[in-house]
């Protein structure tokens, strides 16, 4: 190491000039006095800012978004990974209904044959006389609603139709 | 054998009292802490000032730093010296407003002491390249704080308190959180790219 001190011996004595840089007379007397009342003033107001709280409460994320500060390119770079990470989430999500969409005709099957087995089981939809069907759960509000009149026999009917006849 | 009892009894008692105002100031008593600023002011600024070349931005980021420790004093658990820790927040803060300034450099230099024109060392290094010897020494000045511009923060920030601080190794590890070879390594780098960029001063 003294040999590196050795080399630089020129470098070291042109830094000594910074050592005669002094401020302008008078400065120092009343520095303390600034710092004081500057503390006395802070104490007065009340309070510390937001930043100043979360500095003594949490330091290690003050130090985190000081980094997004020093490198704007950053913030977008996180920017972009939550944004993937929402799209991601909702692709997810979308693909989990369409599963359960697939098995809900099954459980239709299933509860059908139930229904018909056991006359007491209570009726899951409630349908008004407008044919309505008031109900949340989305595997009864799929199925058919019983009319006033029966279900229509579509034998009874014939089509109409405008066409001349032959 | 000659026995340093005096100056090693001096450095204690002074130990003793700067705990003793440390710790009444960390009950809020602000007489004890304005002496602790005292004792510490011209160092601080000193650093700030080398670091930032620029006497405004010295005085505010100094007066943070003193109002900061006041308030994080509580968390001050003594593990380091006060001086260490209150370096370090000195230090830390600077840096992140260089960081913050990076573009925007401008220098309010301070002027340059009496005892300048009187220092042999400095002299030798402009006599023969100015016959005005004001100038030269404004003109290296200015060069010199110029060249330390160029270095990053942290291989400025080693330079100022090893060369121009006269800090140790140990204490600039432990004031800037990084070991002792990391120190070394940033210093050599640091005075070799001083030494290009200041060749004309050192034929």
């Amino acid at each position: 190491m003294n040999e590196n001190e050795n080399n630089f011996e020129g470098v070291r004595r042109l830094l000594k000039l910074k050592q005669h840089e002094i401020p302008p007379p008078g400065y120092f007397p009343g520095f303390s006095d600034q710092v004081i009342s500057r503390i006395r003033a802070g104490e007065a107001g009340g309070a510390q800012t937001f930043t100043e709280r979360l500095e003594s409460v949490a330091p290690w994320l003050v130090t985190f978004l000081q980094i997004f500060e020093t490198k704007p390119g950053l913030i977008g770079a996180v920017a972009t990974s939550l944004c993937l990470l929402l799209t991601i989430g909702v692709v997810m999500g979308e693909r989990t209904d369409n599963a359960s969409k697939t098995i809900l005709p099954t459980a239709e099957f299933a509860s059908a044959g139930a229904s018909s087995a056991s006359i007491t089981a209570p009726p899951l939809v409630a349908a008004d006389s407008t044919g309505i069907v008031a109900s949340t759960n989305p595997a009864t509000s799929l199925q058919p609603v019983s009319t006033l009149f029966g279900q229509p026999n579509a034998s009874l009917f014939q089509s109409a139709s405008f066409a001349p006849a032959r | 054998m000659t026995e340093p009892a005096p100056i090693s009894e001096a450095a204690a008692s002074a130990d003793t009292l700067e705990g003793d105002l440390v710790k009444r100031a960390r009950r809020g008593d602000l007489k004890a802490y304005d002496e602790l600023v005292k004792r510490y002011q011209e160092r601080i600024y000193a650093t700030i000032y080398h670091m930032t070349s620029n006497h405004e931005d010295a005085n505010d980021l100094a007066q943070e730093s003193f109002i900061k420790a006041f308030q994080a004093l509580k968390a001050f658990r003594g593990g380091s010296s006060f001086y260490t820790w209150l370096y370090r927040i000195a230090v830390n803060k600077t840096i992140n407003f260089l960081k913050q300034r990076k573009h925007k450099l401008h220098f309010s230099l301070n002027d340059l002491d009496f005892n300048t024109e009187h220092n042999p060392d400095l002299v030798a290094l402009i006599s023969d390249k100015t016959p005005h010897r004001d100038a030269g020494l404004a003109e290296l000045q200015n060069k010199l704080n110029e060249a330390l511009h160029k270095l990053s923060e942290p291989h400025r920030m080693v330079v100022v308190l090893h060369d121009v601080q006269g800090v140790s190794h140990d204490e600039i590890a432990e004031i800037m959180d990084c070991n002792i070879g990391t120190v070394r390594s940033r210093l050599f780098y640091a005075r070799q790219q001083l030494q290009g960029h200041l060749a004309e001063y050192l034929q």
